[in-house]
This record gives structure tokens, sequence and C-alpha cells, in this order.
């Protein structure tokens, strides 16, 4: 199992149809569609309250859309969903906005936490992945802190250790670089890049980070009145004339 | 423009209205409590495998739980041997021990430590998990493939359930005693304490343990559930957590004196 995590993980293409999530008859998403490939690094662009981060929750099935069909590796969602842990052919992580870590339990707990509860591995591998993980993201030797000891971007890390801890062939990024400073934003990049090269997983990123956006991400997804309004190369992005693009791009130039 | 902009203005809801929506609020409540304590109950198979996170609950609900509950149960001993002596002067003090013994293992002593269950234990049960409802951890466990309910519920709800009962026989001990230190120290009453302790013996029998014993874990059942319901149903950050917390102690209240009604109604009737 850890010589498998070792090796370079293959990711999962994902694909949405017509999603459409509303809220009290607020429409948030009025039909995504969207397709990731393999391997692929997606970043989902937007103002804040576009239903980015809904359009997240309805991928990695927290929530479930009003309409629409969304399929991972070829699974529809729900099938996915339904099928016991020990099933399923590949693995889904999630790092979340706040970090979302247990705050009872120590950073190793924190990291191992999925390992453990899910069995199948002993104690010592646990360890040893974690501690790999952990040196992944520069936060060797805080194994031993909690959560409430570390700052917000020592946290954004161990969730991202947390992630890449299952080796997954997904990883879903919930706003990783809000509330940090430029530098800590600029760190978080590098390690999301390095994770894309070293693994191979498909990643999708949602933030409203233009410049992160531009630099980690092979294609740019802008969602725009619940739509994506197109989805292309940072390169083609700077050259966008769709009309809602060139406004975020103003509004994104005016914040930063 | 302004009489224009106040015959727009949305009229407030009526008494009526706001009624039907609390009252459907409350059944929505009620509903997901159950939903919730069938999933633990079926979650509690995994007790053995989970053996450390209940026994960490448990130290949390005797930690929070066991000393105020020796202080409340001593008091509420000594004041009821207080104030029954002085109603029954004219009478006989003989029954000084079969109503302390009565009151603390049907009644007082398993409301009492369910009301301290609920408020200290129970509340903390609510900001814990509202806390972490609203900082996304349940729906970190869930993209985790780990059930909430195994992994956060159950624990407290089986703690609680086991606890409680015993917290109610330790609050009947150290009323009893509460009782008869009042016996022994107020020069008002007349009665030797080993008659107060026969007298109670003779009262007191095996069955009113039993009821004691039953109230102390259901009332644990609902003392935890009810928590743990209201913290997974948390929205809204820190305002959201803080309601949570106190709607759970209040539900929990007054459920603990409705099922107390319904276990008295149940026990005389099968007498």
């Amino acid at each position: 199992m850890m010589a498998v995590a070792a090796e370079r993980a293959r990711g999962v293409p994902v694909e949405l149809a017509g999603v459409r999530k509303a809220y009290g008859g607020h429409v948030v998403l009025a039909g995504i569609d969207l397709r990731v490939a393999p391997g692929e690094l997606l970043a989902i662009v937007g103002q804040s309250g576009t239903g980015k981060s809904v359009l997240l929750r309805q991928i990695v099935g927290l929530e479930r859309p009003d309409a629409g069909r969304i399929t991972l590796g070829g699974i529809e969602l729900g099938e996915y969903l339904a099928l016991p842990p020990e099933d399923k052919p590949f693995r889904i992580a999630m790092v979340f906005q706040s970090a979302a870590l247990l705050a009872s339990l120590t950073v190793a707990e924190n990291v191992g936490l999925r390992l453990r509860e899910r069995g199948g591995h002993t104690p010592a591998e646990i360890a040893a992945i974690t501690r790999r993980v952990l040196e992944q993201v520069e936060l060797a030797g805080t194994e031993e802190l909690f959560p409430g000891e570390l700052s917000g971007g020592m946290r954004k890390r161990v969730a991202i250790a947390r992630a890449l801890a299952i080796d997954p062939e997904l990883i879903l990024y919930d706003e990783p670089t809000a509330d940090l400073d430029p530098i800590l934003t600029e760190q978080i990049g590098l390690l999301i890049a390095r994770i894309r090269r070293l693994r191979g997983s498909t990643q999708i990123i949602v933030t409203h980070n233009l410049p992160l956006a531009r630099a980690v991400a092979d294609r740019i997804a802008v969602l725009a009145e619940g739509r994506i309004a197109e989805c292309v190369t940072p390169a083609e992005l700077a050259a966008s004339r769709h009309p809602l693009t060139r406004e975020f791009l103003r509004a994104s130039a005016l914040a930063g | 423009m302004a009489v224009e902009a106040l015959g727009h203005a949305p009229r407030p809801p009526g008494v009526l209205t706001r009624l039907g929506a609390s009252l459907l609020d409350g059944l929505q409540i009620l509903g997901e409590a159950t939903r919730l304590f069938f999933a633990t109950v079926r979650a509690a198979a995994f007790v053995p495998a989970d053996r450390q996170r209940v026994v960490v609950q448990m130290v949390r609900v005797g930690t929070d739980t066991l000393f105020i509950g020796a202080l409340l149960s001593l008091f509420v001993g000594m004041v009821m041997v207080v104030q029954a002596a002085d109603q029954v002067r004219e009478v006989s003090q003989d029954i000084l021990g079969p109503i302390v013994g009565l009151a603390m293992t049907k009644e007082l002593g398993p409301v009492l430590m369910a009301f301290l269950l609920a408020g200290r234990a129970g509340s903390a049960m609510a900001a814990e998990l509202g806390s972490m409802t609203v900082y996304d951890e349940i729906n970190a466990l869930r993209t985790m493939d780990i059930d909430p309910v195994r992994f956060l519920v159950m624990p407290r709800f089986v703690a609680a359930t086991i606890a409680l009962p015993v917290l109610v026989l330790y609050a009947d001990f150290i009323g009893v005693w509460g009782g008869a230190a009042v016996v022994v120290a107020d020069p008002a009453i007349t009665l030797p304490v080993s008659t107060y302790f026969a007298r109670m013996l003779e009262w007191v029998h095996f069955t009113d343990f039993v009821v004691g014993l039953v109230k102390g874990v259901v009332f644990g059942m609902v003392a935890s559930i009810l928590p743990c319901t209201f913290g997974l149903r948390t929205r809204g950050g820190t305002e959201g957590i803080a309601a949570s917390t106190t709607a759970a102690v209040v539900w929990s209240f007054i459920l603990i004196l409705v099922f107390d009604f319904l276990i008295v109604r149940v026990t005389f009737a099968l007498d």
C-alpha cells in the first residue's frame, strides 16, 4: 500500500452536465457543463457569492444538485457515494476553506484519521504515511501539535497533508489561500503545483485569487451568473473577449 | 414616496403564522432527533471497536457532573429533611427517612442528575458539534467516508446512557446521607438516625431503585441525543452555536420532564 502511495497516482475524469442548484428559489447554479480531464488541474474562479463553493460541494457529494448529472471516473456520483468505502475504485479528498481540522486531535491524528478509521493499515504504516505527507507539505516535526497551536497557513498545509495521506485520485480545494498573506499564498500555490508534478491526481481549485489560478492551473473556468462563462487556458484568459470574463478580470485587477 | 414604500412593506407575520411556524419547527426537530436516535442505536453495534472513544466521553461526563452533582444532591437531601420535619412535626418524624429515600430514588435523583447532565455535558456536546458543523469539520469527516454519527454521536450517547444511571445511584446515596446529617445535627429533629434509616429501608424497595435507574437510562438518551441533534443542525457561525446550545438545553429539560411523566404513568399502571 505504501509503495503504491509513493508512486504517481492516476487522476480520474470529472464531468458535469446541466448541474443546477437553487436555495429557496434563489438559483445559484443555473446549468453547469464542465469536463475535467484525468490529471488536469482546473481552477474555478469567480467573484464572491457566485456559487464556486456550492459547485464544489455538488462534486464531492456534500449536497445533491436539483438537476443535472455528475460523473467521477466514469461513475455516476450517486452510485459512487453509495459504494462502501472499501469498494470505491478511487479516492476523493477535499481541502476546506477553514481547513476543517478536528481541534481535539493532534496534527498526526488529523492527518492519519481516515487511514485509522477505515482500517487496513498498521499503526506503523499510518505513522510512516503521516510523516511522509507532512514532509511533503514542509511540516515535519509538527506531529504532536494541536490545530490551535498552528498558524492559518500551517493549518491549510495540514489539511492538504490530510488529503494527500489517502493518496487520492481527485483533490478538491475550496479557497485554499483565503485569509492568507501573499507569501503564504505563494507557498500554497507552490505546494499545489508540486502535488501535481509528483502525483498526477486530478485537482480542482475554487478560488477568487486570479494570480494563483494563473500560476498553477492548466485551465481556468470563469463562473458567473450561475454558469461557466468560459473555460480556457491562462494565456487565453488574458486575451478573452467574453464580457463576464472581462468584468471579472477588471474586478480582480481593482482588488488587486 | 414614503407612503408608497409603506404600502409595499411586508406585513409582519401574525400570531397564528408564528405559532404554526414554531410548531412545524418543533416537529422537524423531534423528527431529526428520532432519526438520529435510530441511527445512533444502529451505530452502537460498534461500541466494542470504539470503546476508547466511549470511555473518553464517560470521563468527560463524569468530570463535568461528579462534584456539582454531589453538592446538589447533598443539599437537596438536607433541605428535604428540614422542610419535611417542619411539615410533620404534629404527626411523626418517623416518615422523614421514607420521604427522603423515595423522593431521591424515584424522582429527584434521576431528574436532578439529568438536568445537570443536560446543562453541563449536554450543552458542551451541542457547542462542540455545533462548532464542528459550522467550521466544516463534520463535512470533512463525510468526505473521508467517516460516519459522524458513529464517530461523534454514538460515543456521547452511550457514555451518557451508561453514566446517568450511575450518577442517579450516586445522587441517591449522597442525598440520603445529606438528610441523615440534618437528622443528626438539627436540634429540632428528635428522630434517631438509626430510625431514619430503618424506616427508609422498610419503605424503599428494590423496584424503586429500578424505576430510578430506568429513568436514568431514558434521560441519559434524551440528554445526549437532543444536544447532538442541535449541534448537527447548527447554522450561521458563532451566534448559531450559541443559539443551538441554549435550545439544546431547554429542549432537553422539557423532554426529560415529558419522559418523566410518561415513565411515572407507566409504572403506576403496572403497579
